[in-house]
């Protein structure tokens, strides 16, 4: 026999309740050494078992039955010596100690139960002896007393209390007393506030979730409280439980409380993460629940809670966290949503509106998606059509769906969709405005490295950097997220970033460059771009990507911190912004690379963009599209070594001197623009102007229709190209005119086919390139062909107006006047303002042609008599060409 | 002990901290800021706009430091953030009470 017990129950032939007894408890004096002995023998023993086994279970088991002995000791002593008395009075085990949960350092939550009537004034000094025990042996006791009818109030401001009830266990006293509670009353104030419990209960998960930043995916995760940690566990299983007993009105048995195929997975990550906490209680010597960088090191050295895994490091121990952790955050969040009374009234009519967007496919209720089909799935496209459902529409999957879209994946990892049908899904996905979430679901459901393998080498994966809070692939998704966040954000910053995603031609390949840039961190953390770019070529390859796309997105991931770290330098210094500018080339990459920096040092920690980092990058970027606009005209030379020119001579060593010859005063940012294949088309056609001397070529793109036209310059040539083009009800999105020094003209114009006269009439092709050439050759009456297209235009109002400006600007290039204009697009615009710049006697030597929505951006480089305006004549053009737009 | 306030050049961070690093100082906070001396600020149109910046972006670095290192680490930071143009930023010197290590107590120099 324990020498405690010896102790006890000679104490306990000193009576029970004796007012000497009482007495001595109520001068706080230190418990008998022999009790403190014990208690700290049998946790001794307890973390011996441990560390020999690093068996969570056993060891909270453990811990549950030594408080448990020595409150029964103190029961017997301090306030009956039959365990089953006094009556009406009982003392109930709640939360964590009531499901035999007592990890080393957490509290004791007990429950002094009586029946009412005031009986319980008699008991007042027992009971506060028996905590001053507890406490004295320096268990944390959080002790509450209540009557039966106190128990069956609801109090919304103490929703704990109604949880802990949940877990209520019988120790000690009137045992049917606490049969009324656990039997009776529990089910009933359940059944009753069921609704309001799980509403306090959702709003308390919420701001817990909002403290950690609403993921599991933190380098230094707690166990506990975080996404994914025990707490969640519980709440699932609370959920779960409330939802039977409202259903049945009575304790339901708790084996039926999950499904089967998730209750063995669900299990297995509570014995892991009972382990992970007892580790870190054990290791700390106190209630810390954070699994630190020196605690996951040792954790993998010891194979906490994975005993039978081979050699672990840090990483891959982590990786067994994470998948434990995503389950158990998804199962919880799932049963949160799933359950009808977790959300306000208003909230749910909202997503009640939303199953209006149910579809042959999917049906949506209370914002969750079902398949319409319950057999079991065969076609491995439905994943991906799912997740842009989501994605589209914010949505989440309901736990049905869940379960059948997993049961896929065998199939989808078997034969996964490639190429430009896998492109074509990803796309769309990407860029729509619930993008992160949705790919965060697929990459939970193990979903995302099936079509992209290379993201494996990211999952879960810890890099320790101070300044980083997140796992890679999480930064990854928050990046995306931070991205489609900018259309709601009311800071005055985010604002321009905002407009820079939207005149963005092509943000599908910025996403994609987002997705992929740091999974060079999973191959070679030490440089982590040239491994990031190893596996985007693979990936690009196998997404089947235009060549011009591919490149684009691997300059993105090859100088996705160029940005950030130009912020350590002088921002303001024109040297470091021609060195940002002439590495991007052009205003689209700026802007790409821009916006990339920004989601990316944003996804680094919540307060990594600081409004000081934001303003910075912004003030850079506009620098260097600044440089960029005034240094588009400055010229080439034929013989230069420049390496693009070195590059296209190797292309075509036949050319020789006609390619020299050919780019000999074109406008360097010509080369910027054009790919090396555009440049030799284009040299090819003006070879053949001997021949034919308008040389008309057309494209189709995947966005818009491409024409090209080589001829020689003469007036009105651009303005008549844009003329034609309005003719046939062409919207030109984009345009570009280049001049050499030998008067050879290389226009491009962009377009959209507004009434798919070309993509329904392919021989229309050919009636349309002679078309342009003889209006070009001035053969073809294009003011009648204006007029009949115009007379067939619906006069529709815009949607937003726009304010017609004209700048003039004589600083910005050394050759040229920069006319800016913005104004209202609509059909013809183009060509009205290119004639009237011709009529007012302007050679345009370069024009920059945009449209963002509904305004048109168009920026002309003119010189008149091979020079710059005089003032008097800028005056005049932009007066006439206000007169031309407004009609003042 | 002194306070020695530096505000300086964005750029030059990282050559004042590796120069105080070698010179033994190891402690440090570094602030963002934004302020000018007589440098004034600077303007950039975009797309029509007009951003001014009056306030340049400048970082602050303060260090504590037992008297007798006070001027080695003055000349350090002057040396490692001088370019000699306008905008190189200012040192401050004050003098301070007292200093406490909030983790044991320890106070004056040995508490730096």
């Amino acid at each position: 026999m324990p020498a405690w017990r010896n102790a006890a129950t000679e104490r306990a032939k000193r009576g029970i309740g004796s007012k000497s007894r009482h007495t001595r408890m109520s001068t706080k004096q230190a418990p008998e050494s022999d009790l403190r002995e014990f208690y700290a023998a049998e946790s001794a023993r307890i973390r011996e078992e441990f560390a020999a086994r690093s068996d969570g279970r056993a060891a909270v088991h453990g811990r549950t039955a030594l408080v448990e002995s020595i409150a029964m000791r103190l029961w017997k002593e301090l306030i009956s010596l039959d365990t089953a008395g006094p009556q009406n009075f009982a003392l109930v085990a709640l939360g964590g100690f009531g499901r035999r949960w007592l990890f080393p350092y957490s509290d004791i939550d007990i429950l002094f139960l009586h029946a009412g009537g005031g009986a319980e004034r008699n008991l007042k000094e027992r009971i506060a002896s028996f905590s001053q025990e507890i406490w004295d042996l320096r268990l944390k006791l959080s002790p509450a007393a209540r009557t039966l009818a106190e128990c069956e109030k609801f109090d919304p401001s103490n929703v704990e209390f109604a949880i802990s009830l949940l877990d209520c266990r019988y120790l000690a006293g009137d045992k049917s007393l606490f049969d009324r509670l656990h039997d009776q009353l529990i089910p009933k104030l359940v059944a009753r506030e069921s609704r309001s419990i799980v509403q306090r209960l959702t709003d308390l998960t919420h701001s817990r979730y909002n403290k950690f930043g609403n993921t599991v995916f933190h380098l230094e995760p707690n166990v506990k409280d975080g996404p994914g940690g025990l707490r969640d566990y519980n709440l699932a299983h609370w959920l779960a439980l409330i939802a039977a007993m409202e259903e049945q009105g009575a304790w339901p048995d708790e084996a039926t409380l999950l499904p089967p195929w998730l209750r063995e997975r669900f299990d297995a990550a509570l014995d892991f993460l009972m382990s992970v906490r007892c580790f870190l209680h054990f290791r700390h010597g106190r209630d810390d629940n954070t699994l630190a960088w020196l605690a996951q090191d040792q954790a993998a050295a010891e194979k906490i809670g994975a005993p039978d895994a081979g050699s672990l490091t840090a990483s891959d121990w982590m990786r067994i966290y994470f998948g434990h952790a995503r389950l158990i955050h998804r199962v919880g969040l799932q049963l949160l949503e799933e359950f009808p009374a977790a959300r306000p009234s208003l909230y749910r009519q909202f997503q009640n509106l939303r199953s209006r967007l149910s579809n042959a496919e999917f049906a949506v209720v209370d914002g969750r998606i079902f398949l319409q089909r319950q057999e079991k799935l065969t076609d491995s496209e439905l994943p991906l059509r799912m997740f842009r459902f989501m994605a589209r529409h914010g949505l989440s999957l309901s736990s049905s769906a869940e379960h059948q879209i997993e049961e896929l994946q065998p199939a989808l990892a078997a034969a996964p969709p490639k190429g430009a049908q896998l492109w074509h899904y990803l796309q769309e996905i990407l860029v729509a405005p619930h993008a992160a979430e949705a790919l965060r679901t697929m990459h939970s459901l193990r979903l995302l490295t099936p079509l992209l393998p290379e993201f494996q080498a990211i999952d879960s994966l810890v890099i320790r950097d101070y300044s980083h809070r997140f796992t890679v692939d999480e930064h990854t998704f928050v990046a995306i997220e931070n991205l489609h966040s900018l259309r709601k954000s009311q800071s005055k910053w985010d604002q321009g970033y905002s407009e820079l995603l939207d005149e963005l031609e092509q943000p599908d390949l910025l996403y994609l460059a987002l997705l992929l840039h740091d999974t060079g961190k999973g191959t070679k953390p030490g440089n982590h771009i040239v491994g990031g770019l190893e596996i985007a070529e693979v990936s690009l390859a196998r997404l089947d990507l235009d060549p011009p796309d591919r490149e684009t997105v691997l300059f993105l991931i090859a100088h996705h911190l160029e940005m950030g770290s130009a912020l350590r330098r002088d921002i303001f210094d024109p040297e470091a912004i021609r060195q940002i500018a002439d590495k991007m080339g052009t205003p689209e990459r700026l802007k790409m690379l821009c916006l990339l920096t920004y989601a990316d040092i944003k996804a680094v920690n919540p307060e990594a963009l600081t409004p000081w980092k934001a303003e910075n990058l912004w003030q850079l970027y506009i620098g260097a599209a600044n440089y960029l606009m005034r240094s588009v005209d400055e010229r080439l030379r034929g013989d230069e070594d420049d390496e693009v020119m070195t590059h296209l001579r190797t292309l075509t060593p036949a050319a020789g001197q006609k390619l020299d010859t050919f780019l000999d005063g074109l406008p360097k940012r010509y080369l910027r623009t054009q790919a090396a294949s555009d440049v030799i088309r284009h040299l090819d056609m003006a070879g053949r102007l001997d021949a034919d001397p308008v040389q008309v070529d057309l494209t189709r793109g995947r966005h818009w229709y491409e024409l090209t036209v080589v001829t020689l310059d003469r007036p009105f040539l651009f303005a008549r190209m844009a003329g034609a083009l309005a003719a046939w009800g062409m919207n030109i999105v984009k345009a570009a005119a280049f001049s050499n020094e030998a008067g050879v003209v290389v226009d491009n114009f962009f377009f959209t086919d507004r009434f798919q006269t070309l993509e329904l009439n392919l021989p229309e092709w050919e009636r349309f390139k002679t078309s342009i050439h003889d209006v070009v050759m001035d053969k073809a009456d294009l003011e009648r062909m204006l007029r009949d297209r115009l007379r067939s235009e619906k006069n529709t109002a815009p949607k937003v107006k726009v304010e017609t400006k004209v700048e003039l600007d004589d600083a910005c290039s050394a050759h040229s006047t920069l006319i800016e204009v913005i104004a209202q697009d609509q059909p013809g615009l183009l060509y009205r303002v290119s004639s009237q710049l011709s009529r007012q006697n302007c050679n345009i030597e370069i024009a920059l042609i945009e449209t963002e929505g509904q305004t048109a951006i168009d920026a002309f480089y003119v010189t008149s008599g091979g020079k710059k305006l005089a003032p008097v004549h800028q005056q005049r053009v932009r007066t006439a060409l206000l007169a031309e737009l407004t009609g003042t | 002990m002194t306070k020695v306030e530096a505000v300086i050049q964005t750029s030059k961070l990282d050559p004042v901290k590796d120069a105080l690093h070698e010179i033994g100082v190891e402690g440090m906070t570094v602030l963002e800021a934004r302020g000018h001396g007589r440098q004034k600020g600077h303007t950039e149109f975009y797309r029509g706009r007009e951003y001014t910046v009056d306030l340049i972006p400048k970082i602050k670095i303060e260090l504590v430091l037992a008297d007798d290192l006070v001027e080695k680490a003055v000349q350090t930071i002057v040396t490692a953030a001088r370019t000699g143009k306008i905008g190189d930023g200012k040192i401050f010197l004050s003098k301070v009470d007292d200093a406490i290590r909030i983790r044991n107590d320890e106070r004056g120099d040995s508490a730096l």
